[in-house]
């Protein structure tokens, strides 16, 4: 079987897809040459994800991965996201075949970005 | 997982009840090597020739004229590449959306000091005859232009094509791999030299097709060894395969002009039921002139891995128009050469029907392809689609 009963799971029931109100971060990332894109929303409370949603365009893969992230990632604290590795979220999908590894890789980069975007609009605020 | 549903005839068919119960005998009872004088081989050989006066009786050609293959691809390699090395050195003439059998062939004559000139297509993937009689130069020694693409079904203009190539001399190859069993094709009104076939198309056996090498054309070998099929290609015969292809030929000139009515009529409810459901869905290919169970439709924004792996889910295989290897996806050359604007293309899915499917099938896909499009547009990023 090419993609796992938990990718193909979160393929078919997407969580937290969708667009967010005011959220406190936004971050996006595109995969060169497959033009495969995430953008990430996130609601932070108390220094912790509260909330994290997410759009895609992409293969399977990357809508499952993005889905389980949002997952993964809420109750993280910002800083830990910021060291978010691809792996973590290709787990969470029980492994990516390896011509889709990048999947992972462009959910991560979406995530990484979006939680330097809520300390960016910390750090304005604080002026 | 209950109902499945198989569109993607164009890729590979399922093998005729009749066409296996034809070749069984010759994997272990008749399994002599046709080139041996025995008993066993004559055995072997009588298969043989009887598959290859079916094919022969179905094409309208003399049965020494047929050469068997390993598939389609080595057909269309040794169609071009056994043309272009009689002549040692010249011209030859092609489409941007001939199979990479044809194509590939090409760019490897042209390292080996040919000149390939490859033509262009319309937006329905349609062949311009007065394109290719620009084309044509004092050296040119060849055309290969494909019956019908594997893609988009757009069914080319092979007769007009073959009178050019006739007046100017030059002989003319068809890839008539998507058509053969299919499409009534009439080789001597075509004015075609070599044409192309294979069985895994028309509910024959996988590892078997054909060359039809009109009488006179001068070609040379591409696989050296033994003097199988008239010297013109080393190599023991695939006796059961040869046997199935030629009973699959057999079957098919009785059923396809029924199953063409049939099919075709199906295929025209699946446009008509997508187009009345989804927004933003195209048809790719020739409105009319295209193969009766071929509907390559376009869902502007998504991507079509996508549309794949959902419907995969539901038990519908279908294939998809662009393809992500290792992290780069191309569109398909064939969309991409047709002028179809990128964001159409990257989300084109063929469906392509065979002599299973059913309207049940076709309105249990209609039903399915909806929600699925819809599920991936509404994660879609604003401003992607």
């Amino acid at each position: 079987v090419r993609y796992s009963p938990a990718l193909l799971e979160h393929f078919l029931n997407p969580r937290n897809a969708g667009l967010m109100r005011e959220p406190d971060g936004v971050g996006a990332e595109e995969y060169e040459g497959c033009g495969d894109l995430a953008r990430f929303f996130l609601r932070v409370r108390d220094g912790r994800v509260s909330e994290a949603r997410f759009q895609t365009y992409g293969c399977g893969p990357t809508i499952a991965a993005a889905s389980a992230a949002s997952e993964l990632v809420t109750g993280r604290t910002v800083d830990e996201l910021l060291s978010l590795k691809p792996q973590e979220i290709e787990d969470a999908v029980d492994g990516l075949p390896e011509d889709r590894k990048h999947a992972a890789d462009v959910v991560a980069g979406a995530l990484r970005a979006a939680a330097l975007d809520v300390l960016r609009r910390q750090r304005g605020g604080d002026r | 997982m209950s109902r499945r549903v198989y569109l993607d005839h164009n890729a590979s068919t399922p093998v005729h009840p009749e066409v296996l119960a034809e070749m069984l005998p010759y994997f272990s009872e008749s399994f002599g090597n046709p080139s041996s004088v025995h008993g066993f081989g004559r055995e072997a050989r009588a298969g043989l020739d009887v598959a290859r006066d079916r094919v022969a009786r179905f094409l309208k050609v003399a049965p020494e004229e047929l050469v068997f293959t390993s598939g389609g691809t080595e057909s269309d390699n040794f169609g071009v590449k056994g043309l272009a090395g009689a002549r040692g050195r010249g011209h030859l003439i092609t489409s941007k959306i001939e199979h990479h059998a044809v194509l590939r062939a090409c760019q490897w004559l042209e390292g080996q000091g040919f000149a390939v000139t490859y033509l262009s297509v319309d937006g329905h993937g349609m062949v311009d005859p007065d394109e290719v009689k620009r084309a044509i130069r004092p050296d040119t020694i060849g055309i290969s232009i494909m019956h019908a693409n594997s893609e988009v079904g757009t069914i080319q203009p092979v007769a007009a094509i073959g009178a050019i190539a006739r007046e100017h001399g030059v002989p003319f190859h068809v890839d008539a791999v998507q058509t053969f069993g299919k499409l009534d094709i009439d080789v001597a009104a075509a004015h075609i030299d070599l044409l192309s076939f294979s069985g895994h198309k028309i509910y024959g056996p996988k590892g078997v097709a054909g060359l039809w090498i009109r009488k006179g054309t001068k070609m040379v070998a591409v696989q050296h060894g033994g003097e199988h099929e008239r010297r013109r290609r080393a190599g023991t015969e695939n006796v059961p395969g040869i046997v199935g292809l030629g009973k699959a030929v057999e079957v098919r000139g009785r059923d396809m002009h029924e199953e063409r009515r049939r099919v075709t009529a199906l295929r025209d409810r699946l446009w008509e039921g997508i187009r009345a459901r989804v927004p933003e869905a195209r048809l790719n290919g020739h409105p009319t002139e295209r193969l009766p169970g071929t509907a390559n439709i376009s869902y502007r924004g998504v991507e079509s891995e996508s549309v794949v792996l959902g419907l995969d889910l539901k038990g519908i295989g279908v294939s998809a128009g662009s393809a992500c290897t290792s992290g780069s996806v191309e569109p398909s050359y064939v969309l991409v050469a047709m002028g179809v604007p990128i964001d159409w293309a990257m989300g084109a899915v063929r469906h392509s029907l065979g002599r299973s499917t059913t309207a049940e099938d076709i309105d249990y896909v209609i039903g399915s392809v909806e929600p699925t499009v819809s599920k991936l547009r509404a994660v879609l990023p604003v401003g992607a689609a």
